[in-house]
């Protein structure tokens, strides 16, 4: 018995498990980022449409309704690719020269002087980046609808008191449409949390990639542990992981929101 | 503003380019045993790792493994992300439109079809079948060509995810490399057996370079050429293929 325990307990901290447990970062980095990206593309986006400049109207417009239709795996695998072949286009018309150029046999890159190479880290903030960008389209209707709900009457009084156009926008319009944005942007969050498990399409070896390859069936003993098809039970660790960050996420949005919500009129208070 | 960026990214990017002429970079991927796997330690490990470990010293070069999703291991290469793929890539023609290879490592070796013992599937007129394969392996591509006339083709992102669907009742039978399944038939214990007949197709297989890499194509097939001289390459089949061998001694 003490001999199964030993057995599993050094199994399961060899050094492909420990590997996967680590690859967890990766998983809550790109949430933590994504998320504070989105909040940021969000307030852009929303005060872009509440801009009384045309142009920039539009270009808030069609950021939310456009890039909100575009699936987001879709959007995953297109905004690093042309991220990385845009950077390199730019460098190679300040690196290559012609000699270079004619030297390349390849397609892409323009010279190999202008070739990037994409590590796990880059990927990671192309990740984020891609997550913000997406989430941040929804982000920026909820944050929208919010700044439309805070009462006319507390920008006026604030404008009566003599604050600029600006204090009023940070100050009481922007420091009030949090506790109208939360309940939208923590289903925002959520969403952003189920999107990390896409990070693996960018060759990120995160939590699900490992679950995979642990999973999968072994019948070599040269590779190590015999064992049948256990995806499952993997795929079940990942469930129950995702599961605890919803939990712990609720905990943190109730506290955030009894945070904002102090000092402001709202229906609780009423 | 706009020239510091670019003077940024210029120099990121050089001393990355500088970094990727000193070391090289070897892509596989690690989930195609014995060929390539990742050990207990989470570390590359098998035939071609060991093998292109022979070559970096043989060729006095520095080498890095990279692990790549096989599916997109070519356009990655294209790309340049590495500058070697060493996957038990079989040599085709189809394939050398868009890469070259190095001289073979292992010799032809025929395809084989495996399937749960006792499944009796009759491979003369073969209908109704779910056929598991790799997606994008030469056995894909010759199991759309024959076998997908009645028969229902299933390409797996890995092979050994082909295999858990056919343990798991999902699959009629497999279409693989016969060196790849000879050590899974085997640690099976007679659940999984060879059926059908054995298939020649590919050409071997080799080390995947870019076309335009000609110097570093001719660095490498001397350094298998030394290798199969003095007997590497056939140790290292040996060690890893249950005793097959010896192919390229003189």
């Amino acid at each position: 018995m003490s001999d199964d325990i030993a057995f599993w307990l050094a199994y399961l901290t060899n050094g492909k498990h420990l590997t996967w447990y680590a690859s967890f970062q990766f998983t809550i980095f790109a949430a933590l980022a994504g998320g504070a990206l989105a909040v940021v593309f969000g307030l852009l986006g929303a005060t872009f449409r509440n801009s009384r400049f045309a142009p920039l109207r539009l270009v808030g417009g069609f950021y939310a309704s456009i890039v909100r239709g575009v699936p987001d795996v879709l959007f995953f695998l297109f905004f690093p690719l042309a991220f990385e072949q845009g950077m390199e286009w730019l460098l190679a018309t300040q690196v290559c020269s012609p000699g270079d150029i004619a030297a390349q046999t390849a397609a892409w890159p323009p010279c190999q002087k202008a070739n990037w190479l994409l590590g796990t880290p880059e990927y990671l903030i192309l990740a984020s980046v891609s997550l913000g960008l997406v989430y941040g389209a929804f982000a920026s209707t909820v944050i929208h609808g919010a700044l439309r709900s805070v009462p006319r009457g507390q920008l006026e009084a604030a404008q009566a008191f003599g604050l600029s156009a600006r204090q009023v926008l940070w100050r009481v319009h922007i420091r009030q449409m949090w506790i109208y944005a939360l309940p939208g942007l923590s289903n925002v969050w959520m969403l952003i949390v189920k999107a990390t498990s896409l990070l693996s399409l960018l060759q990120i070896a995160d939590i699900v990639l490992w679950a995979d390859r642990l999973g999968a069936p072994n019948f070599l003993p040269t590779v190590g542990l015999v064992h049948d098809d256990w995806r499952w039970r993997y795929y079940l660790v990942l469930f129950v992981f995702y599961i605890l960050v919803t939990l712990l996420s609720e905990k943190a949005f109730a506290a955030i929101t009894r945070r904002v919500g102090r000092g402001v009129l709202s229906e609780e208070h009423n | 503003m706009k020239s510091i960026l670019l003077a940024a990214l210029a120099t990121l990017t050089l001393s990355t380019a500088l970094q990727a002429q000193e070391t090289v970079r070897i892509a596989t991927e690690g989930a195609y045993a014995p060929w390539n796997f990742l050990d207990d330690s989470g570390a590359p490990a098998g035939f071609e790792i060991e093998l292109g470990n022979a070559i970096c010293a043989q060729a006095e070069l520095t080498c890095e493994w990279v692990i790549n999703d096989w599916d997109s291991i070519i356009p990655n290469l294209l790309a340049g992300n590495y500058d070697l793929i060493l996957a038990g890539m079989s040599i085709t023609d189809e394939r050398r439109q868009s890469i070259d290879f190095t001289q073979n490592y292992f010799p032809p070796d025929p395809s084989r079809f495996v399937a749960t013992a006792g499944a009796g599937l009759d491979f003369a007129n073969l209908s109704g079948v779910r056929i598991g394969v790799q997606g994008g392996t030469i056995q894909a591509s010759y199991a759309e060509q024959n076998y997908s006339a009645g028969n229902t083709i299933v390409a797996f992102t890995t092979a050994d995810q082909a295999m858990a669907d056919l343990a798991a009742g999902n699959l009629d039978t497999i279409l693989a490399d016969g060196a790849y399944l000879e050590p899974v038939v085997t640690a099976s214990g007679g659940s999984i057996e060879f059926v059908g007949e054995e298939i020649m197709i590919g050409g071997g297989v080799g080390g995947g370079i870019r076309k335009d890499d000609a110097e570093f194509k001719s660095t490498i097939d001397g350094a298998i050429t030394a290798l199969k001289a003095d007997g590497t390459v056939d140790e290292l089949i040996a060690k890893w293929f249950e005793g097959r061998g010896p192919y390229f001694a003189e």
